[in-house]
């Protein structure tokens, strides 16, 4: 496999954004990632289009075609990929794996979703029916209850306390108010998150993301390339990819999120890595919990011993090993098909030192986590610095 | 109306799933009988849903992962008085209305009257 950098990024800001399409959204997060490698003369081999949900929710099909006739990026092999919320980081490792292989010399990856023009309840429904259709969906699941339950399953097992989780939005919050980027722009206290509005017990509003629009894209080229363009060149160092149960209750243990774990596990063998040496993180936290879960699955803490990581600041932006400085999905927002682009066009900025009022301090090794379904299908990615 | 809670065991490796698969979990085998889930099972967690899905009339939707011995189901609980560990059976009724049409399943109601 050749090594894959990445040249260029660039992103939408995040939130209700009215007046602007679904279609205006991806070729501005594209633009600002095609003249952030300074790429605009050059013909692009393939794209990668991440989304979930343009059919149902905008009404447009192939829109990855549509991408490239807007920006003109004509003849390029062009494809939506969808993944559920992984559709992001599945975009992403496609165009790694077009350029790992030598069959691209320049992808554009883009993901985007364009959300509050849709019903909320539409929305529920839409992203219900990524659960079992007769174990899960039958029942009236929603993504909310799948959360509750995994978040119950934590308080009764490990002592994760309510307090834990509005932690973890707390400071999700404050990262966000630093991300001009990001979709909530409000600092949320304890308090408040705590006698927010009850969704699932017990997972109240604030430890839910909001839905949001919003598109990211990034520029991918051969390592040994990355030269010719103009920008700090990132390599991506390894991807994991991994599958599990589609209805939680049969996963051997459900409070573990092994696809979390192998996909981790892939990841950071491609890389040569280990957890110690990741400098900033983001994960998935679509519902808080998810946060503390995933910092457990992807090996960065024991078993059981995320909520107390939290507890101590280590995942702050002062600490130790810094989650989700862009706000996360908590409060940058969730454009579902965007989100694992986003989170990579974040990371990308720390190692390049340009992440403004929230860069992590000398960030040199970076790690992604977008996660599907309701776990059953999780993307990771590690990013380096290179020179 | 439907007498017992079902699930599938794979007739290579005995290993019984719920739902149904094409292919075992455990063996990739693709024979199965259909055999009775415990009569009674255990509630490992739950929720109580206020933002309700389409076809549920009334906050909470009590939903809850139900143990039966190695087998586990998801389900509606019939009641909102609701504790980890405490002991449910199967019982069949509607689940909720979906596109104007009403849906049935097994929902869980608890096993000792309290
Ligand atoms: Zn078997």
């Amino acid at each position: 496999m050749r090594g894959v950098a990445i040249i260029g990024c660039g992103m939408t800001k995040f939130g209700r954004l009215e007046g602007k399409d679904l279609m205006d959204l991806l070729a501005e997060a594209s633009l600002r990632a095609i003249d952030d490698a300074g790429a605009g003369e050059r013909d692009f081999d393939s794209v990668y289009v991440g989304n979930m949900m343009a059919g149902e929710l905008v009404h447009q099909t192939t829109i990855a075609s549509a991408l490239v006739d807007r920006i003109n990026l004509i003849p390029a092999a062009a494809e939506r990929v969808e993944n559920g919320p992984a559709s992001g980081a599945s975009a992403v490792k496609n165009g790694f794996l077009a350029v790992a292989s030598g069959a691209s010399d320049l992808v554009l990856v883009a993901g985007g979703e364009k959300m509050t023009a849709a019903d909320t309840d539409v929305i529920g429904d839409l992203v219900s029916t990524m659960t079992h259709p007769t174990a899960e969906y039958a029942h009236g699941v929603t993504l909310p209850a799948m959360a509750a339950m995994l978040t119950r399953l934590y308080m009764e097992r490990y002592g994760v306390t309510e307090r834990h989780l509005a932690m973890v939005a707390v400071k999700n919050h404050a990262n966000a108010l630093k991300n001009p980027y990001a979709h909530l722009q409000r600092k949320c206290t304890i308090e408040g998150a705590m006698s927010s509005i009850m969704i699932a017990d017990p997972l109240r509003l604030y430890y839910c993301c909001p839905i949001s629009d919003g598109a990211a894209a990034l520029v991918l080229c051969p390592a040994e390339k990355a030269k010719e363009f103009s920008g700090e060149p990132v390599r991506i160092a390894g991807f994991g990819h991994a599958t599990d149960t589609h209805a939680v209750q049969e996963r051997e243990d459900p409070a573990v999120l092994k696809s979390v774990q192998l996909a981790s596990q892939h990841a950071f063998k491609l890389a040569k890595l280990e957890p110690k040496d990741i400098d900033v993180v983001e994960l998935h936290d679509a519902f808080e919990i998810l946060e503390i879960a995933q910092s457990e699955d992807a090996g960065f803490f024991p078993k059981g011993e995320g909520h107390l990581a939290v507890e101590k600041g280590i995942t702050t932006l002062e600490g130790e090993l810094p989650i989700n400085p862009s706000g996360g999905l908590k409060a940058r927002g969730h454009p579902v098909g965007a989100t694992g682009v986003a989170q990579i066009v974040e990371l990308v900025w720390h190692l390049r030192g340009e992440a403004g009022e929230r860069q992590v301090k000398d960030a040199k090794r970076a790690f992604a986590c977008n996660f599907g379904g309701f776990g059953n299908n999780t993307v990771i990615h590690i990013l380096e610095r290179m020179g | 109306m439907q007498g017992k809670m079902t699930g599938f065991k794979c007739k290579s490796c005995g290993r019984v799933m719920y739902p149904r698969h094409e292919r075992c979990l455990g063996c990739k085998g693709t024979d199965f009988e259909e055999v009775e889930l415990a009569k009674e099972g255990i509630l490992l967690t739950y929720t109580k849903l206020y933002a309700l899905p389409e076809g549920i009339e009334m906050p909470p939707l009590v939903l809850g992962i139900v143990d039966f011995g190695g087998v586990r189901a998801l389900g509606q609980l019939t009641t909102d008085d609701v504790k980890v560990g405490m002991k449910l059976r199967p019982i069949w009724g509607k689940l909720r209305k979906l596109g104007g049409r009403e849906i049935y399943g097994f929902r869980f109601e608890p096993a000792e009257k309290s």
